[in-house]
């Protein structure tokens, strides 16, 4: 589902952004209803495929509720009443639905608590690592690239070790982080969400292969960048190589290099999980396996709402990121 | 908030940071000294805050700085004094009469009295509020009642002998909690009696309790009376083994609970460190063969795999030593049902293996050396939810399956499944065997394995119904004498391993404490052997 949306939602904006520059309110006003309309249409389906994906899965919800302890039918018809299971499956669907709209995402079966305040309590810490993350891949990717693309030898060393980073568990690099880093030069301190220099490795062990990946997309744009005639018309300008690469070569290589960041980071929200697990941060992660786990369905289902919404967000921002960066699909008509 | 690290070389931290040591005044290792902070890095999260719902033991540790009892539990098994100053029961068995300390306030202000205990047990019957909780033994309360102000009487509707263990350790919450929104998720407004307040919880980080001041009713299993030495104590969630011992180690943390059979070596016999281990209570972590499913329905299997499996030999491998190998039904600890007249009693014997299993019709073997009859190969399931693997029971269980293959030919595979799926199984009853281990005392451990499943057997896991069970299991739970109920466990105990092979003990779970040497005053609880809280711990530095 992922993939295909974001990908669709990137090239209806380009569309209609084709407009004139007379029209360029109308075009506008029209890209910003697309994008609430697709964006509607996006949510609704993460909450209806979380939810017919839960009843599929193995388990009922009373018994695994229940788990291990002591089950009377009096129990089950308690859980049942309190959490509103004893009605059709269609109408507990179109009751979530209607209590969403107004803003009610239900209380967690497991944790007991009010989703709303739970999952807010736990996405900022997620959003930090996330970000921090995801800076440290951006500027990992274009230093790698920018500093090695075309030599040759550097950018097979780059290129190596960039293969390493990307096959190496995060979990793994996670706590050789934390071995070197944390215990025994004692730099940075091993958990929670506490303050900068707690985000340090955690950052680093979730952004590094992420940023490995664009890395080796961003050379290849950028040798290819280089080799074509304008690169010769910069240089006979009497530009140095730094400013060609980093001015002209990296606008010409960024589109993919964007795209593929638009949708990895749909892997890093994934990512956090491990990453929060090993340096015993908040977070998302672990609430949302859990509750996967313990079919706790409102939790689940508030966390597909928020993730399809991130997603919304982020390939507006792409779109809008590319209009930046070539004029072309400004201009193109 | 102090920063309870060491002092970091990042200008950022050092700004902020102050080393909690500073208020703490140095003294000899004898004299407990008050005030400083402690950390503490735990394995695991807390489901709910409200005591009374958590089942979690790994959880006890931190609850207990906050929750506290009527009664508290001597190593031996006896009851002393704690809410309550004492407790009568009647000639009849049926009435539990407690009588309240005075003088106890809750944190939040209430006055610990008659009303309050009886409501705790009151609300505690309604499934609407405990679930699973009312169907046990405060099921069997027919009549919660405050005689005055001081006095409690529960009326039982039957003699039911491991009652006096539930009441005298139920958790008592503020009669306000009942009120409050918190209730069932637990928090800030979740008063008890206890020496240390709740303070701050941040869900997968941490959870910080500061110092009752107005603390003075600690039990005499306590190391001392009145407050806590420490003005408060974070226990930080870490879940990962390795990380637990690397924060120790770097001073990051000052104790660390659930250090695994590698880690060990790091602490023992290291100055800068202590460590100290217990054994669990309760069931030992076994695998409860299905008497209803497969070829495991044939006893010879059963005993065939009891004798196939060269338990010392597998836990010596596995642990380096560090484990206790379990021959019963309930902890070799369990200071009043464990008959240890089991031991030795059966063993490791590859000929008897193959003996039986030849008898039973399992004589061919096929090509890779695995015994079958009609064609089918002889497999046993093993079924093990993902989320009880810890402690290297995933290594122990393939050595035992490389032990069974060899020794008897017996194919016995591991599925590990989700929870989902865990209970789908164990509703439908199409598994070989579930390797679990659970602890509870005075014998509700037994009365969980061996009840039929429809009749309090929550997780008999061998689906055993044969009525013998069900006949000693009764007769057990409803005298008081102690040494009839003795006899009747070491009866069944001999039943359910010798005879009839429900299951493979295989070891008794442990907590382990690794913690820094000027950490003083780290202990279990007596008789419940879990983590006691923090409220004999001292800083000597």
């Amino acid at each position: 589902m992922d993939v295909e949306n974001v990908t669709a939602l990137h090239q209806a904006p380009i569309a209609s952004l084709q407009g004139r520059f007379s029209s360029i309110r109308t075009t506008l006003l029209s890209q910003i209803l697309g994008r609430i309309g697709s964006g509607i249409i996006v949510l609704w389906a993460a909450i209806t495929l979380s939810f017919i994906s839960l009843h599929v899965a193995p388990g009922d919800i009373v018994s695994l509720l229940i788990g291990e302890q002591i089950r009377t039918p009096a129990i089950e018809a308690a859980i049942r009443a309190e959490w509103g299971l004893d009605e059709p499956l269609i109408k507990q669907y179109l009751s979530y639905l209607w209590r969403v709209l107004h803003g009610d995402f239900g209380r967690s079966y497991v944790l007991q608590t009010d989703v709303a305040t739970l999952v807010l309590s736990q996405i900022w810490p997620t959003l930090k690592l996330t970000g921090a993350a995801l800076v440290v891949a951006v500027v990992f990717a274009v230093v790698s690239a920018v500093a090695t693309a075309g030599l040759r030898w550097p950018r097979r060393i780059a290129g190596g070790m960039e293969l390493v980073l990307v096959s190496t568990p995060s979990f793994w690099l996670g706590i050789v982080l934390l071995f070197v880093f944390s215990f025994t030069l004692k730099l940075f301190p091993v958990a929670g969400d506490r303050n900068f220099a707690a985000l340090v490795l955690p950052a680093l062990s979730l952004g590094l292969s992420l940023g490995a990946v664009i890395g080796q997309v961003l050379r290849e744009g950028l040798e290819r960048a280089l080799e074509e005639p304008f690169a010769l018309t910069v240089r006979s300008w009497g530009a140095n190589a730094l400013t060609l690469r980093l001015r002209h070569g990296l606008r010409h290589a960024a589109l993919p290099a964007v795209t593929l960041t638009g949708w990895l980071i749909g892997n890093l929200l994934s990512g956090a999980v491990i990453t929060e697990q090993v340096f015993g941060r908040p977070g998302l992660g672990k609430i949302t396996v859990d509750a996967v786990l313990g079919k706790d369905l409102p939790v689940v289902l508030a966390v597909a709402i928020l993730s399809a919404f991130i997603y919304v967000v982020l390939s507006t921002l792409v779109d809008t990121l590319y209009l930046l960066l070539d004029p072309r699909l400004r201009a193109r008509t | 908030m102090k920063i309870p690290f060491r002092q970091y070389f990042l200008p950022l931290i050092a700004a902020a940071g102050t080393t909690f040591a500073a208020g703490v005044t140095q003294a000899a290792d004898a004299t407990p000294v008050t005030g400083g902070a402690l950390v503490w890095g735990v394995e695991t999260d807390p489901a709910t805050l409200n005591p009374q719902l958590n089942g979690q033991d790994k959880t006890k540790l931190l609850l207990r700085n906050v929750f506290e009892s009527l009664l508290s539990r001597t190593a031996d098994g006896g009851y002393v004094p704690w809410l309550a100053n004492e407790y009568r029961i009647s000639d009849d068995g049926k009435t539990y009469t407690f009588t309240l300390r005075d003088g106890v306030t809750f944190t939040d202000g209430e006055k610990l009295d008659a009303a309050a205990v009886v409501k705790n047990f009151t609300r505690l019957k309604d499934a609407a509020y405990s679930g699973s909780a009312s169907a046990g033994p405060v099921s069997k309360v027919a009549d919660a009642k405050a005689l005055d102000a001081h006095t409690v009487e529960l009326t039982l509707s039957e003699v039911y002998a491991p009652f006096l263990d539930f009441a005298a350790s139920l958790e008592i919450l503020s009669p306000k909690a009942f009120d409050s929104a918190q209730l069932k998720s637990g928090g800030t407004e979740i008063a008890g009696t206890g020496p240390f307040i709740l303070k701050r919880y941040v869900k997968g980080q941490d959870i910080h309790f500061v110092k009752n001041a107005a603390y003075n009713w600690a039990p005499k299993t306590a190391a001392h009376q009145g407050p806590a030495y420490l003005d408060e104590v974070t226990y930080r969630f870490l879940p990962e083994s390795s990380v637990r011992t690397g924060a120790l180690s770097s001073g990051q943390v000052d104790v660390i609970e659930g250090i695994s059979g590698n880690d060990a070596g790091l602490f023992k016999d290291n100055p800068d460190f202590t460590y100290q281990n217990a054994l669990n209570t309760g069931t030992p972590y076994s695998l409860f063969l299905n008497v209803t499913y497969g070829p495991t329905q044939d006893v010879k299997v059963r005993k065939a795999l009891l004798a196939a499996v060269d338990v010392d030999a597998v836990l010596k491998s596995v642990y380096r030593g560090e484990r206790t190998r379990a021959w019963g039904i309930t902890s070799p600890i369990d200071a009043q049902f464990y008959d240890k007249t089991i031991e030795g009693a059966y063993g490791t014997d590859p000929k008897l293996a193959n003996q039986l299993l030849d008898e039973a019709g399992w004589s061919a073997r096929d090509g890779e050396g695995f015994r079958t009859k009609d064609g089918k190969r002889l497999s046993i399931e093993i079924v093990q939810a993902q989320a009880t693997v810890r402690d290297q029971r995933n290594v122990l269980l393939e050595a035992v399956q490389a032990q069974a293959r060899q020794n008897a030919g017996i194919d016995l595979s591991v599925s590990y499944v989700d929870a989902g799926t865990y209970t789908d199984r164990r509703k439908t009853g199409q598994f070989g065997s579930i390797a679990n281990s659970n602890t509870p005392t005075d014998a509700i451990d037994i009365e969980y394995h061996y009840l039929p499943i429809d009749q309090g057997g929550s997780i008999n896991y061998s689906r055993a119904s044969a009525p013998e069970l069900l006949t000693w299991l009764k007769a057990a739970a409803s005298t008081l004498d102690a040494k009839e109920r003795f006899a009747l466990y070491a009866k069944l105990q001999r039943f359910a391993i010798i005879e009839q092979a429900y299951a493979l003990p295989l070891y008794e779970p442990e907590d382990q404490i690794a913690a820094a040497s000027y950490v003083k005053g780290i202990s279990f609880r007596q008789f419940k052997q879990l983590p006691e809280s923090a409220y004999d711990i001292w800083r000597s530095e």
